[in-house]
């Protein structure tokens, strides 16, 4: 995802979510100066708007950490994408799957990496139905699920060991590169305070 | 002509000493007073202060006492003195000096016009801790297969204009691809002629007329920088050879050329010395990006280094690959689907049942045939008793003529045979491929037969007509795509000379990118059709022969090559071609 694109979904988010969040702080500000000080609404209403608080830092949270995926797999930085994953997760992309961080660190430092796959996501972009994301957080707060529309780049590698080949692919070149239009569906759990990638899965649209 | 005496060696096959620091410091030692130059340097810049900044890179203050001495503070540091030369190419100045006592210097354009100047940054033993940082990055292994590579110059470009106390310019010199395409030929005052291709924005392919007699074309990474619509800076790195750094102005307007060369030749002396050349154009071949790519983004310069990525056997090795892991087309299951036969054609069957014999001229090869089926034949050599059986592939490449190939005996070094059959005329040609040169067991080369076939129902062959080498592919270049899809297995050809050929890989934009080059051979067949035949010699070390149809714009081909994967493989080329363009550099070769 490039960086306009990547700063776009951002500003987005955070001008939906800037709104929401200042409008709650606002309405309880205003609310908190008419009431008498002994009414039992405000605490209350404080915890709501604490919760609503860390739902809405969950969420970029999450967010944050979707972009560090796609912007780790776009520029090859394979292991800072393991490390966004948990122990125990397992990952589905265009067929290649894998459980486990130590499997999903071998399907990208070799099936990427080398580019043995038969097909690689090797970029990402804005999908018409972004609107339609969705990120829930769960009533304990350490559990998320996630669905973030977005187009593919599906680069399918050389497969020829000829010297072509072999100078094509030093400059980046693959037999077959094409968007695909899908989404990518998350599980997230959050332990010591960070969230981390519980699982993910590519579905084509 | 030159007096400068070479080896007779191709420039790839040169062992280059790998220097230490210690020994290259030894040789650049008397850079400190400056380059020579045939013509007479240019005093413009004599008595006067000249203060360059560049972006992201050294301040470079000059003071000039003279054409040939200077005084220069880098980022404002003590003032050193160093020997230099500058030459004028019609208004645009090339500076180059050396800072004594180090492996380090500038090559510097100015251009007193508009204030803008490229600074070239250049070093030597740089290599090894440059490739050190690029293979951590990379998560690999450094490439110090070949040595440390302390003769190859390095460069970094700063752009940046002269400081004179008033406003910086907003512009700056960018990389181009303005001079893609284009074909240069040069005569520079020092009777040391060239022909250079410039068919790509990272590479470019040249050939010192006075130094081969017009055999092999070289590649090395290359900088092509826009000063204006006609001016241009182009430098190179002969990496993977000597290492010497060339820089130079070409001037289209003029056809003018002024350059610096600096580096170690292959006796490991010091070669540093601004040139002046006149030239001309031999031709413009068509690029590939689309329009409003200009390339000035082109991003950092990758360089090919076959001489660490070529897998060297022993003979042991070799030996036990050619007799025990051969593979023709995969047995009978086919080849090259997912590799250089992308497009092959369609398999010809309707030999099956038939009986012929190839006879090739002066002690060439005989050899009869029977094809059992569209997969299988049986050869022998003419006189021979014994039978053999082989997986073949056949194609027809132009309407009834027809290429085949098989592998020959299993012994050691091992052959193929790739067998063309005219039947309009009876012409026969073979090329005999072997692995095995005198360098490395796991090269190969070709070896051409002319002769006829005699079969029944074919006409009866010519006493005197025969296939034959020749040059009328001399100054072609062809796009190749291998294999469906976007971009695919695509290349480009470049048939510079008649005995050599370069391929061009196209970047993901369309830009030309990496390029090598290697020995190749050309035979006519019939109007239009021909045999090109290659070895990816010190790369790979795959023979390729492809009977190439330029009235369909198709090839059919096969490809020969053993190594530790694979073993010994022949397999199929079939590509689909488009014309690029044509130099025009016959006369400069001796051919007309």
């Amino acid at each position: 995802m490039n960086e306009i694109k990547m700063n776009r979904t951002r500003r987005a988010f955070f001008l939906r979510g800037g709104v929401v969040l200042g409008a709650g702080v606002a309405t309880a500000a205003a609310a908190g100066a008419l009431l008498p000080a002994t009414c039992t609404a405000v605490p209350d209403r404080l915890q709501e708007l604490q919760r609503e608080l860390t739902n809405h830092q969950d969420r970029e949270a999450i967010r944050q950490l979707h972009l560090a995926f796609t912007g780790a797999i776009e520029n090859q930085a394979y292991e800072t994408a393991i490390e966004l994953f948990e122990p125990a997760a397992n990952l589905n992309l265009s067929g290649l799957s894998a459980v486990g961080k130590p499997a999903i660190m071998r399907l990208f430092l070799t099936q990427y990496r080398q580019q043995q796959a038969r097909v690689l996501h090797s970029a990402y972009r804005q999908s018409p139905r972004q609107q339609q994301d969705l990120v829930a957080i769960a009533a304990d707060g350490a559990h998320a699920t996630a669905t973030f529309h977005c187009e593919v780049e599906l680069s399918c590698p050389l497969a020829a060991d000829s010297t072509l080949a072999q100078m094509a692919r030093l400059q980046g070149q693959v037999a077959e590169r094409h968007w695909e239009a899908g989404r990518l569906e998350a599980r997230y759990v959050k332990t010591e305070g960070h969230w981390k990638i519980a699982a993910l899965r590519y579905l084509a649209a | 002509m030159v007096t400068r005496s070479y080896r007779s060696l191709q420039m790839h096959r040169i062992p280059y000493t790998d220097l230490t620091e210690a020994q290259v410091t030894q040789a650049l030692r008397p850079t400190a007073s400056g380059p020579s130059s045939k013509s007479a340097f240019s005093d413009v810049f004599a008595g006067k202060h000249l203060k360059i900044v560049t972006t992201d890179g050294p301040r470079l203050e000059y003071n000039f006492r003279n054409s040939h001495e200077l005084e220069l503070s880098e980022n404002g540091g003590k003032a050193l003195k160093a020997g230099y030369g500058a030459l004028d190419s019609r208004g645009l100045i090339l500076l180059s000096h050396m800072i004594p006592g180090t492996q380090r210097g500038y090559e510097v354009v100015v251009d007193p016009r508009t204030r803008l100047a490229t600074v070239f940054e250049v070093s030597f033993s740089g290599y090894a801790a440059a490739e050190t940082a690029a293979a951590a990055e990379a998560k690999r292994a450094p490439q110090f297969k070949n040595g440390q590579r302390n003769r190859e110059a390095q460069r970094k470009i700063w752009f940046g204009y002269v400081d004179d106390g008033t406003a910086a310019p907003a512009a700056r010199h960018a990389y181009t691809n303005r001079l893609e395409g284009k074909g240069m030929y040069w005569r520079q005052d020092n009777d040391i002629e060239l022909l250079e291709f410039y068919v790509s924005i990272l590479y470019s392919n040249f050939i010192e007329l006075t130094r081969f007699g017009g055999e092999m074309t070289i590649c090395a990474p290359t900088d092509y920088i826009m000063v204006n619509d006609h001016q241009f800076i182009y430098s190179r790195i002969e990496a993977e050879f000597s290492g010497t750094l060339t820089v130079q102005i070409i001037d289209l307007f003029e056809m003018s050329q002024k350059g610096v060369r600096l580096g170690l030749n292959e006796k490991d002396e010091l070669e540093y010395y601004l040139y002046s050349g006149n030239g001309e154009t031999t031709g413009q071949i068509a690029s590939f990006e689309v329009f409003g790519n200009n390339a000035e983004t082109r991003g950092s310069r990758r360089l090919y280094r076959p001489l660490e990525t070529f897998e060297v056997m022993t003979d042991d090795e070799v030996k036990d690959q050619v007799l025990n892991h051969a593979h023709a087309f995969g047995d009978g299951h086919g080849s090259g689907a997912a590799g250089m036969g992308g497009y092959k054609g369609e398999l010809v069957t309707k030999f099956a049942g038939k009986s012929l014999t190839a006879r090739m001229d002066n002690g060439g090869p005989v050899i009869q045939y029977e094809f059992t089926d569209g997969k299988q034949l049986k050869w022998r050599y003419e006189g021979n008793s014994n039978w053999r059986d082989a997986w073949y592939e056949m194609y027809e490449p132009d309407e009834d003529l027809y290429f085949f190939a098989h592998l020959l005996d299993a012994e050691f070094p091992r052959s193929c045979a790739m067998v063309a059959l005219d039947m309009k005329n009876g012409l026969s040609t073979i090329v005999k491929g072997t692995t095995g040169t005198p360098f490395r067991n796991n090269e190969t080369h070709p070896t051409y037969y002319f002769g006829v076939f005699q079969m029944e129902g074919a006409p009866t062959p010519p006493q005197y007509l025969r296939h034959g080498m020749t040059d009328e592919m001399v100054g072609e270049a062809y796009t190749w795509n291998y294999s469906p899809g976007n971009p695919g297995l695509t290349s480009m050809h470049l048939y510079a000379t008649p005995s050599t050929y370069s391929w061009i890989i196209f970047q993901p934009d369309g830009s030309g990118g990496l390029q090598w080059s290697s020995p190749g051979w050309y035979s006519k067949l019939r109007d239009g059709v021909y045999i090109m035949a290659w070895v990816e010699e010190a790369c790979n070390g795959t023979l390729g022969v492809i009977l190439l149809n330029k009235k369909i714009m198709h090839d059919a081909g096969f490809g020969y090559h053993v190594g530790r994967q694979g073993g010994l493989s022949l397999s199929v080329i079939g590509a689909r071609a488009r014309h690029a363009g044509k130099f025009e550099v016959k006369k400069h070769l001796g051919l007309i």
